[in-house]
């Protein structure tokens, strides 16, 4: 039997984080989970512990893609077989993680995408509006494949993709987004899409919020560039 | 100004509170400023050989060079310690869990 690791990185999340592993035991019985806290300074690996979940403690707080990646690491060691990456702040919906099982079976794919736009609205600010369609263009450009939510941290990884991703630098330490797909088609892995369903974010800021979606397109640039101009492991 | 930085970091060097390799790019700066100031017979017939009227601009571009490149030295210090640190934090993430496993088991 195919074994799932759900990872959840978390940081300050004590609102929601117990309603998202409830949420994610109920929809997936047959999977492991694991909550990353990245270094929080509330009660959110309190309160994932008592849930009976696995939590590590990252000691202090390195960012998404390090909690994603320390994840992964955790999957590495433990010869996992499949990742589900689920954001603990509410807003990914645990019962959609199906359709990205079935649509790694289906198109034979290394990685699946949850993409909110496939089906259904979802509403967004103007500038993380734009952000997606500029990265979605980039993506397709490079890889010729339509992405409609390259920024989503929704995703299932198959092995060979996440024991890559787990070693040195290989996962950026903040956004994991468009510049990951392109690395991963440099690597011939075969990134799809599948839908999913998103929740408004009910509580708390999100990263894509104020002034930092200027910051995020500025950096996620770099970083695209970087991608293609390094090169291939 | 430069032989009161040149002393000062010798003296943090002295004391171990500041690595010697980061000190060198510090000693060359502060070396580098000392040297400005026997401007007679270094820099005002450098800056006249480089076509440049005015001695002091040569300065100003030496000391500028010199603190873009300790900038420079810097940032890509401490790029490469945030590296070490995410691994450090993830490897102790990793093993304070795998020791709270066998603690459970021996209880």
């Amino acid at each position: 039997m195919k074994s799932y690791l759900i990872i959840i990185p978390a940081y300050n999340e004590e609102g929601d984080i117990a309603s998202v592993i409830g949420d994610v035991k109920d929809s997936n019985p047959g999977a492991d989970i694991l909550v990353v806290n990245d270094g929080s300074t509330d009660s959110t690996s309190g309160i994932a512990r008592k849930t009976g979940v696995m939590v590590l403690d990252i000691p202090f707080n390195i960012g998404y893609g390090g909690a994603v990646q320390t994840g992964f690491r955790f999957a590495a060691e433990r010869r996992y077989d499949f990742v589900i990456t689920v954001d603990g702040d509410a807003q990914h919906d645990p019962y959609s993680a199906q359709n990205l099982i079935d649509a790694m079976e289906r198109e034979q794919a290394d990685v699946v995408i949850g993409s909110r736009f496939i089906e259904g609205t979802y509403r967004m600010g103007i500038m993380r509006k734009i952000g997606v369609r500029l990265f979605s263009m980039i993506a397709r450009l490079y890889t010729g494949t339509n992405f409609t939510d390259p920024t989503s941290g929704f995703q299932l990884l198959n092995k060979r993709v996440f024991s890559h991703l787990s070693k040195d630098d290989n996962y950026p330490l903040d956004y994991p987004d468009v510049n990951i797909i392109m690395a991963l088609h440099k690597m011939r892995v075969k990134v799809v899409e599948a839908p999913v369903t998103m929740k408004e974010k009910p509580r708390g800021k999100s990263m894509h919020a104020g002034l930092r979606p200027v910051i995020y397109i500025v950096r996620m640039f770099l970083a695209i560039i970087m991608v293609l101009v390094r090169k291939e492991d | 100004m430069g032989t009161f930085l040149f002393i000062t970091i010798l003296e943090l060097a002295r004391k171990r509170r500041f690595r010697e390799e980061l000190s060198i790019v510090w000693l060359l700066t502060g070396l580098g400023l000392i040297l400005s100031s026997f401007a007679d017979l270094i820099i005002d017939p450098l800056a006249f050989k480089l076509g440049l009227s005015y001695p002091p601009a040569l300065v100003f571009m030496i000391t500028f060079f010199l603190f873009v490149l300790v900038i420079l030295y810097f940032s890509v210090a401490v790029s490469d310690l945030k590296s070490r640190n995410k691994e450090l934090s993830q490897k102790i993430a990793l093993m304070e869990y795998k020791l709270g496993t066998l603690y459970k088991e021996e209880e």
